[in-house]
Formats: structure tokens, sequence, C-alpha cells
């Protein structure tokens, strides 16, 4: 769950895999999120005319990927698929990467792999 | 702070309070504690702290948060308001447990745009807003992290208050200016991307405060696009630039040579090594300096060319040590340059051979720290403490709008701020300007009708200030131009 107030996100940080960023981390689908980014709710169509290095098809296996990791919202419309970016959940997973960095930084054993500590917190003051 | 969210951590360690706290910003504490770098854990010390994320080109591991102590407790609480990679504040405290045990906890306050750095920084995206009719949209790419975050620190700033500042009075032929905000991450690359961004945000001028190698590559990414690029850093120009293209600030050459005979005699050597980066500034730089010194008597023994993001210099000082150097004269940037001169100093070479630095500003010197800075010599078109008509008022807006911890003026923020005011001025007086039109207008202003105050001044060939680090601060001793 995640909302948004004045420019102020609030949301719950539950244990996940680091799917997001997994998936960010390939350059085209880092390119089709700028594409969204500038162009608010596309087809696939509009994205592959934008994205200069791949195919319609590749296009759309790359979509498949964001819209699994949560990054991505996809609207049907007749045989049309609209897809836009999924502003909650990249803030959502942006967030929670920070929090594993601020754990990561309070812990003594910085590389150990065992996490005993607490859930981290989240506030929101405005 | 309003409209942050935060977020926090902890974790028990077994050791007394005491020993957790005092190991703060201490080399020898490792990755713990977000590797924190500080001179002297006191209220106001220049503080850096790093962010285990991954990064591109450059060398260094992970991205560095930037600020200062605010507030201390000793063995309890140290705060730090901080202003790279976002404006934030970064509360560390240390709970006594029993003798041998601390609870140690984070809290990291992080506002909206440190979320959109955030989910940038990661690959993601947040949507764009359309511009509205009524705004005129300017881009600034700055390095928000990177090795260049240092110099960098209050260059947002700058450029917002230029931008409030003519919106303040009466906008633009009845449009106020909108200012986006991209970080190249001191990237070339990156620094494409987001130009690229920003011209199809609607931008129709970018003013980039980044280095040469993310300049060149922004020059490319938007020719041909009409908007006009103002590169507002010290820079040491091209002659392939395009028509669209501006460059402002001090030049390597104008530097070195204001310095070069001052600095010889009072070091009564003749024998210069230079210390540079694997790019363009650096080459410039160090071209300009084998031109300039033989008409000084001048003579370079050695030079050294790191790759940028280089963190240990040890190999680069037993050369100037076996080189019999008197003069070393650095072009190293941010970063880079903080640690080059801590480790100069500490190698005890500072007392024995002159020290000028073309990129010496006040965040630099104030991350080098006071000690290890003291005796560096530099050349610079602005100075916080300097004389320039109407510096007082701009220092004084500027702490009244962003506080007592906002990171200091210094010459690579504040000439983002005059070219701003001076490129308002210029599409006021001509509102159907093109980038071509509009970059002579900017050039115009140079040749006939700059003034000697601030946000008229010749921004490409500016006045220098030839200062040395005295006492933890710049002090000018003279003036070139």
């Amino acid at each position: 769950m995640s909302t948004s107030i004045d420019g102020c996100y609030l949301c719950d940080v539950t244990a996940n895999e680091n799917l997001a960023f997994d998936a960010l981390s390939d350059r085209v689908r880092r390119q089709i999120m700028s594409v969204l980014g500038e162009g608010g709710e596309l087809t696939v169509t509009e994205i592959a005319e934008r994205v200069d290095v791949v195919g319609r098809s590749t296009v759309s296996s790359h979509l498949r990927i964001l819209r699994t990791s949560g990054v991505v919202n996809e609207r049907r419309d007749g045989r049309l698929r609209h897809y836009s970016i999924d502003t909650e959940g990249s803030v959502r997973d942006a967030f929670r990467y920070l929090q594993g960095l601020l754990q990561a930084g309070v812990r003594l054993d910085a590389d150990s792999e065992e996490t005993a500590d607490p859930p981290g917190q989240l506030h929101d003051v405005g | 702070m309003t409209g942050s969210t935060i977020l926090a951590a902890e974790s028990v360690v077994e050791l007394p309070s005491y020993e957790v706290y005092g190991s703060f910003g201490r080399p020898d504490s490792g990755s713990w504690m977000f590797d924190a770098r500080c001179g002297v854990l006191a209220v106001g010390s220049a503080v850096r702290l790093t962010l285990p994320v991954a990064t591109g080109g450059h060398g260094r591991p992970g991205v560095e948060m930037l600020g200062r102590i605010s507030a201390l407790r000793p063995n309890e609480m140290i705060c730090i308001e901080h202003v790279q990679p976002w404006r934030g504040r970064l509360r560390l405290s240390f709970d006594r447990v029993d003798p041998a045990r601390t609870r140690v906890r984070v809290r990291a306050s992080v506002p909206a745009d440190g979320v959109e750095w955030l989910v940038r920084h990661v690959g993601g995206a947040l949507p764009v807003r359309p511009a509205r009719s009524d705004v005129i949209r300017i881009g600034l790419v700055t390095s928000k992290s990177g090795p260049a975050a240092i110099y960098s620190m209050a260059t947002e700033y700058l450029a917002g208050l230029a931008v409030d500042e003519v919106n303040d009075d009466r906008g633009i032929d009845g449009h106020l200016l909108e200012l986006l905000v991209a970080d190249d991450a001191t990237e070339a690359a990156t620094a494409a991307h987001e130009a690229v961004r920003l011209v199809r945000s609607g931008c129709r001028a970018i003013f980039a405060c980044t280095t040469s190698s993310s300049f060149a590559a922004i020059s490319r990414a938007v020719r041909g696009t009409g908007v006009l690029l103002v590169h507002s850093v010290m820079n040491e120009r091209s002659s392939a630039d395009g028509e669209n293209v501006v460059r402002f600030g001090e030049q390597p050459a104008d530097q070195i040579a204001a310095l070069a005979g001052p600095i010889m005699r009072a070091t009564g050597g003749r024998n210069w090594f230079l210390v540079g980066e694997r790019y363009s500034w650096s080459y410039g730089a160090h071209h300009a300096a084998r031109a300039t010194l033989p008409r000084t008597a001048g003579r370079v023994v050695g030079e050294s060319y790191a790759p940028l993001g280089t963190a240990d210099f040890t190999p680069v000082i037993e050369r100037i040590q076996r080189s019999g150097a008197d003069i070393v004269m650095s072009s190293l940037i941010g970063a880079d340059e903080v640690d080059f001169q801590r480790q100069f100093a500490a190698s005890g070479l500072r007392s024995t051979v002159g020290s000028l630095s073309l990129v010496m500003d006040e965040p630099t010197t104030a991350h080098v720290g006071a000690d290890a800075a003291e005796g560096i010599w530099t050349a610079l078109g602005y100075l916080e403490d300097g004389p320039v008509a109407g510096n007082s008022a701009l220092v004084a807006r500027y702490r009244e709008r962003y506080g007592r911890w906002a990171p200091p003026i210094s010459t690579l923020s504040e000439t983002v701020y005059e070219a701003i005011l001076q490129y308002a001025q210029a599409v006021r007086h001509d509102p159907d300007a093109d980038a071509t039109r509009q970059r002579l207008a900017l050039l115009t202003h140079r040749s006939g009708r700059s003034g000697t105050e601030i946000g008229a001044r010749d921004l490409v060939a500016p006045r220098l200030y030839l200062a040395e680090v005295r006492g933890g601060g710049l002090r000018i001793f003279d003036e070139d131009g």
C-alpha cells in the first residue's frame, strides 16, 4: 500500500526481494521507464517508436518484466494495451532500497547476511 | 523540513557507547557508519558519508552524502545536515544497553526531491508534469553524486535563487521561469541522457555545471534541438562548440598565468609537477601550463593523469617526491582533489613544495580540512568572502533562504546564478530570439555592457582573485584582470 500527500509519500515497508531493482538493471528497460516518464501513458507501438534500439516484440517482453516487477501499470482498452509508470510502486521500492542501505550502515558486521535486527520504521512528517 | 519522510534503522553492537561515538568519522572505522569521513568531530565540520550503492563510470564505490555536522551530544548523538545527493537530515543516536553494548539508531529524512533522486538512481522514473503555457522551462545539469558532487554542493541552491529572483522581478515577458534539475552522477553518458530528458520536458535552455567530459556529451546530445547550452563552471573552452553553446567561467590558462609568477617568487623554485585527471579539463589545463610556464622561467619536470574517481594517490605522491618539484599544480576536481590534498599534506610535502590548485573553492577547502589545506594557492573569479559589489547582499539572501547549514557559495555555484540572470535579461530584451541569437546576446553582454557587480559581471573572462588557504579559509591577497 502506498499513498501520496503533497509530494510526501507514506509507504509500508515489508520484506520483499529487490525485484524492481533487478528489473531496472537492464539498459533497455531503463530507457522504457524514461520514455514513460516523459510520455505518460503509452501503447507498445508508441513506446517502440521512442526506444530506438529494439523492436516491438522485444519491447513487449521488457514491458512484461516491468509490469511483473510492479514498476509499470497496464491498462487494457479493447485490443490495445496502455502502459504507464506505477509511481507508488517505484517510490515504495526506492524507500525499501534506502531502508536496506541504512540498516547495513548501522550493522557492525556490514557483510553479514544474518539480519537479527528489528525491521526499520517509516514515519511521515509534515 | 516539511514534506519529508523519515526512514529509520537500528542495530545493537558489542561496544560501549563512547567507543561507537568516537569511531565516527575515523578512517580506521571501515565501512561501518557509512564510511564517514570528517576532519574534526565538531559542530560545523564538513562530513562525507558513503551509501554503498552501485555507481557507473567513475571508480569511486558508492554515493557520497555530503554535509555538515549540525548538532552533537558527546557519546549520545550526531546530527548531520546534508545537501548531496539530496537535501536532508541524518541523525545517529547511541543508547547504552549495558556497559559493553550500544543500540545504534539512524533516522534519515527524505524529501520529495530525495525520493525522485532515489527512483532515478536505481533506473526508475517519475512522470514529468506538462509545462504550463505561462512558464519558460530551463534545465540545470549538475553533479549530485560522483566525484564532482563536492564542488557542486550549492549549485542547485544558487540556480533556484536566480529563478526566484527573476520571477519576483516580473518574470520574462509575462512568463515565469521554471527550473528542472538533473544529476549527471559525474558521468558523461548519464549527462547526455539527462540532458535529452530535459529537452523533451520542454526546457529552452540548459545550464550545465558539470565536468568538461559531461559537457561534451551534453553538447553532442542536444545539437540540433534549438536549445541554448551554457557551460556555467570553469572550463578549458573548445573550438568545436556549436552556435548554440556559451562557455562561462575561469579558464586554466588565465589562472596559471595569474599565479605562476607570484608562487615562483614565494617558493623560490621553478620546477613544476602537474597532477590531473584523464579527461579534457586536465589535458587542457596542463597544455596551458606547458605553454605559460616557460614565459616565467618555469619548467615542467613531471606530470600524472589519474582516472576520474581515484582515491589513492600514493603512486602520484611518490613520483612528485622523486621529481624534485618545487611546485605542484593540481587540476583534480571534487572528491579526488580532497583525497589528493589530504594525502599530500600527510606525506609532509606541503611544507617544502608549493601547492597550486585550480579548483580549490570553499566546499573543497572545507572537505580537505583546515590543517591539510593550509598554504594551497588558487585563482578564482568569485569567493564568498570576496569584495565584488553586491556580494554581501547575495550572501545574505542565500543564507536567509537556505539557512546556516547550507554549503558555502563558491565560484562554481555563483557562476550559474549570474548566468541565469543574464539569460533572463537576454530573453526579456529579445523574446523571439533563437538559441544562436541568445548566445550572441550573452556574449554581447560580456563585451559591451558588462559591469563589475554581481549579476552583471563578465563571465567569459572573469576577473580573478588570487587567494591562499590560511586558517581554514581562502584569503585573497591580490587581483588579476
